[in-house]
């Protein structure tokens, strides 16, 4: 597979949640195109209630799209096999609830699943992938630990890692960095870099951090109120105007010698890149 | 790292079974009458072999008609009563959750009534109409039980619990309307009691059911695993979900339904057993499932060994034995969890 | 490889247990050996094959002890339950649990010819089959009128080969029920309220031998009803007021303080049978279908209807007696030691 060649193609996707079936919809997310290519980052930005999980959900398949197509590799998500699927796909949430206490290193493992049959269990091949992961996300050292007894930021790694483990052409985050402290949330978007190219995944990440996103992502979608306002790389996306009828604030846009677009408060005040969902950024 | 492998299953397994045939030979010896170990072990060897057993004609049929299928029944109502509860505590996602607690039990005892009322002379016809009661219960709330198209466990547990309230009510009215005359014993078989000796066929009936209905659970244990954490990851990672609930749903239920036309409800086992085990093996379903049925089959085994020796000639129902055993270990995990 | 070895020894011990089963099967029937047998048809309508004459009885209700004592074939007993407290004697045998959930391991060891069930108030069907399946000879009796419970002691008499014991007994008391019947003739029957259980309150239905044996005392119940142990509501027997309230019991003190203890309660309080202390207490007997009923029918009717006894008696039944009414359990044990012959 060349670098190359488009592997997850959005095309004109719609859908439309209403309470009842003869009912008006009460949301609804507007036909959304754009392609994403191996090694690539992908980050869906906008604020709360603007369509990015639903649009995930699409692209993961649990969500048949109204009008349009969602295919990664020439395949409709929504219409491959559960086990099929999660060969391809995988997809970190954001709550990751623990019922029975399990270690990390178990966790991971469930993410070997979609490769057994019924009455399977793990082989050391299956093993070795699971280390692996854990060494690649940088959690080998709590391998054994407890999941309820390691940190935040350990624990989001260790979730990284079962997704590392299905081995998929596809990483979907649904807000990876909500809990995180900044230095954990560029560590993180670093490291998902750094996986997309060495794996040949195609990353995308659902976010509403504005900088972290221009930071690390290679192409940005910003949806607004279920529409898709704008596709393309950070600085093409990130136009003053267009930012501010988004997040309705007073925004100012600067450029990195890189050329990666960073965004402050108009007034001269820098919003640092760790900031709460309750300020603007 | 330690793996779960069909080795260490297969050793756990074969532990239980050690423990679980050594219980059944101590069983087989206790008794109002008394048996020598000698006798029994030296009857039952030949017995293996295919002859005659040679024990004098009483105790013939007191170990091989009375005791030996006592246990038998024992040690699937143990087994179908742990794996239906490690099933529901898995479908329901809540650790306290027991066989009974979706109305299965209260349906199979509505059903039991109803046939000591209206067909008091067929023999057969009441576990029958009790397994006929647990089916229509099971049936009823599975619909009630569904949201969007699938089945929803806090929805569940929602129409379980009002079913089953439901049929309590439905019972007591019966027990206090109707002629009464029917209705001795019902309070021994409310409680749990495997004193009277069943016909054979329902013997076979239940070693049929119990293997098709664990074997389907078993089926669904690695995806089990994946569903405790949550089951939006459980279909990211593969899992069919729907299906998966139907099956451990209707499995667990036709389990407790056969179980209950059985013996009565038996308290604490479905609830109690797969704990124990949870801590014992840890909380693969792999292993949870058959270590639970094993495990349960020692249980009961042992409790009802207890019901039928400890003040014989009376007999209790062996549901006051698991109760008088199961309520405080039921505190002593609850108090665990708290800290 | 170790893993391969264990699964072939589970498969070798699966297939064990399955063909012990077989075998298992053949070896559970114990059968009834050789002896000339008759044929019955028992009253809950089995067909039975009885020995002629069973040397090893066993009695699975209070009332058919009884009823074996007073035909003459207690030597021919082997197991009771623990409940057999009448005769006396009947609690030297050896016991084989309850009525409702007995031993059957104790049961089978006995190794009993014929066994006796009451069929319709107390031993389970499932009792009865599974004896059945064992290969002991069961014979049950199912009596829901006194005339019924007549019967039941003659044919069980039948049965255990002491007919024509059975037959005088049984007309002995047919003899006793038709001389009661002659003094209550005329007599308007009594209104009464049978009290099983106080709280909450239950009774007894017409259908039962006890109903019935209400009626042959000269009783007519304030509420009458098909059901066989009715809750009723206390306020509908305020508003009845019955002339008597009857009791059951094995001690008359017992009655009495439950009655004192009855007398403040509302409800209770407003019943006149209470207020001037209209009460029959009758032996337990009245609840046992057994031959003991008759006399215990007597005891009642002495107490509902005393008038009709004030003449002295002629014939033979001395032991009868005249009382007053406050030595009713008196009556009863004097009259108990008589029936036993």
């Amino acid at each position: 597979m060349s670098s190359n060649t488009v592997r997850l193609n959005v095309e004109q996707a719609s859908y439309a949640y209403s309470a009842g079936e003869r009912q008006a919809p009460l949301f609804t997310l507007e036909a959304t195109s754009f392609q994403a290519r191996s090694r690539e980052l992908v980050a869906v930005l906008g604020p709360n209630a603007s369509g990015k999980s639903t649009l995930l959900r699409l692209i993961a398949g649990t969500l048949k799209p109204l009008s349009g197509r969602v295919e990664l590799d020439g395949f409709h998500t929504s219409q491959l096999e559960a086990r099929t699927r999660a060969q391809r796909i995988a997809v970190v949430q954001q709550e990751s609830p623990i019922l029975f206490p399990l270690r990390a290193w178990e966790y991971v493992l469930q993410g070997r699943h979609p490769y057994g049959r019924t009455f399977h269990f793990e082989s050391e091949e299956d093993f070795a992938i699971v280390e692996n992961a854990l060494e690649q996300v940088g959690a080998k050292h709590v391998a054994e630990r407890w999941m309820d007894k390691i940190s935040g930021g350990e624990k989001q790694r260790v979730v990284v890692a079962r997704a590392l483990a299905q081995q998929p052409l596809l990483l979907l985050l649904d807000e990876p960095t909500l809990h995180l402290d900044i230095g954990a949330q560029v560590e993180l978007l670093e490291r998902l870099r750094h996986l997309a190219v060495r794996n040949h995944h195609t990353v995308v990440v659902v976010t509403h951090e504005l900088n972290l996103a221009a930071a690390f992502a290679d192409q940005v979608v910003l949806l607004h109120k279920g529409k898709c306002l704008k596709v393309g790389p950070p600085a093409e996306v990130y136009r003053r105007e267009l930012l501010e009828q988004v997040y309705e604030a007073p925004l100012e846009v600067e450029y990195s010698p890189e050329g990666r677009p960073r965004v402050s408060i108009r007034g001269g005040k820098e919003i640092g890149l760790g900031s709460t969902p309750a300020q603007v950024v | 790292m330690r793996r779960m492998t069909f080795r260490r299953v297969l050793w756990v397994c074969t532990l239980q079974a050690v423990v679980l045939l050594a219980v059944v030979v101590v069983a087989l010896k206790l008794g109002a009458v008394p048996i020598s170990v000698t006798d029994l072990v030296y009857s039952l060897g030949r017995v293996a072999i295919g002859h005659d057993s040679q024990l004098p004609s009483q105790f013939q049929v007191i170990v091989f008609g009375l005791r030996l299928p006592r246990i038998i029944l024992a040690i699937f109502v143990g087994a179908a009563l742990s794996v239906a509860g490690a099933g529901y505590q898995a479908l329901l996602r809540n650790p306290l959750a027991d066989p009974y607690v979706l109305g299965v039990s209260g349906g199979a005892a509505l059903g039991a009534i109803c046939s000591l009322i209206f067909a008091p002379e067929i023999p057969l016809v009441t576990p029958a109409a009790a397994f006929v009661g647990a089916t229509l219960t099971i049936t009823a709330v599975y619909f009630l039980g569904r949201r969007q198209g699938q089945l929803d466990g806090s929805t569940l547990l929602l129409g379980g619990v009002i079913v089953a309230s439901f049929l309590q009510a439905v019972i007591m009215f019966l027990m206090t309307t109707l002629a009464g005359r029917e209705l001795r014993g019902t309070s021994f078989w409310l409680m749990g009691d495997l004193s009277t000796p069943s016909p054979e066929e329902i013997g076979w009936v239940f070693a049929v059911g119990l293997a098709v209905s664990i074997g389907a659970i078993y089926s669904t244990s690695a995806d089990l695993n994946l569903m405790l954490g949550g089951e939006n990851e459980a279909i990211h990672l593969g899992v069919n979900v729907k299906r998966v609930k139907l099956v451990v749903y209707v499995a667990a239920s036709v389990l407790t339904g056969l179980a209950v036309s059985v013996s009565g409800a038996i308290g604490y086992v479905g609830l109690l057993v797969p704990h124990a085990l949870r801590w014992l093996v840890g909380s693969d379903y792999r292993i949870l499932i058959p270590a639970s049925a094993l495990g349960g089959a020692i249980v009961v085994v042992v409790a009802d060994t207890l019901a039928r020796t400890i003040a014989a000639p009376t007999e209790f129902p062996v549901g006051a034995m698991t109760a008088m055993a199961g309520a405080p270990v039921f505190i002593y995990l609850l108090r665990r969890r708290m800290r | 490889m170790p893993q391969k070895f264990l699964s072939q020894a589970a498969r070798v011990c699966v297939a064990t247990a399955l063909l012990c089963v077989p075998s298992v099967c053949a070896q559970t029937s114990l059968g009834t050996p050789g002896p000339v047998l008759r044929q019955f048809t028992d009253e809950a309508g089995r067909r039975v094959s009885v020995p002629v004459s069973p040397q090893r009885i066993i009695s699975l209700a209070p009332a058919m002890t009884e009823t074996l004592f007073a035909l003459g074939v207690e030597d021919r007993i082997v197991g009771v339950t623990d409940f057999c407290d009448y005769p006396p004697a009947a609690r030297k045998k050896p016991r084989i649990g309850g009525a409702i959930n007995p031993n059957f391991e104790q049961i089978v060891a006995l190794q009993p010819d014929l066994v006796l069930a009451q069929a319709l108030t107390l031993n389970r069907r499932e009792t009865v089959d599974a004896l059945e399946r064992l290969g002991l000879t069961v014979y049950a009796t199912s009596a829901s009128t006194v005339e019924g419970v007549l019967e039941s002691t003659r044919l069980v008499g039948e049965v255990t080969g002491a007919g024509q014991r059975g037959e005088q007994l049984v007309t002995q008391l047919r003899e006793r029920l038709g001389r009661l019947k002659q003094r209550l003739e005329g007599r308007p029957p009594r209104r009464v309220l049978f009290v099983v259980w106080h709280e909450p309150l239950i009774s007894v239905g017409t259908e039962t031998f006890l109903g019935d044996a209400l009626r042959l005392a000269g009783a007519v119940p304030v509420v009458e009803t098909e059901q066989d142990w009715p809750r009723l509501s206390l306020e509908e027997v305020v508003r009845q007021q019955p002339e008597y309230l009857v009791f059951a019991s094995a001690h008359e003190q017992g009655v009495e303080h439950l009655l004192a203890g009855l007398k403040q309660r509302p409800g209770w309080r407003d019943l006149e049978a209470m207020k001037h202390h209209r009460v029959a207490i009758v032996s337990d007997a009245i609840n046992r279908p057994a031959p003991r009923l008759v006399e215990a029918i007597e005891q009642l009717a002495r107490q509902l209807h005393p008038e009709a006894f004030e003449e002295k008696e002629v014939t033979g039944s001395s032991q009868l007696g005249l009382r007053p009414m406050s030595s009713a359990t008196a009556t009863a044990r004097n009259a108990g030691a008589g029936t036993s012959r």
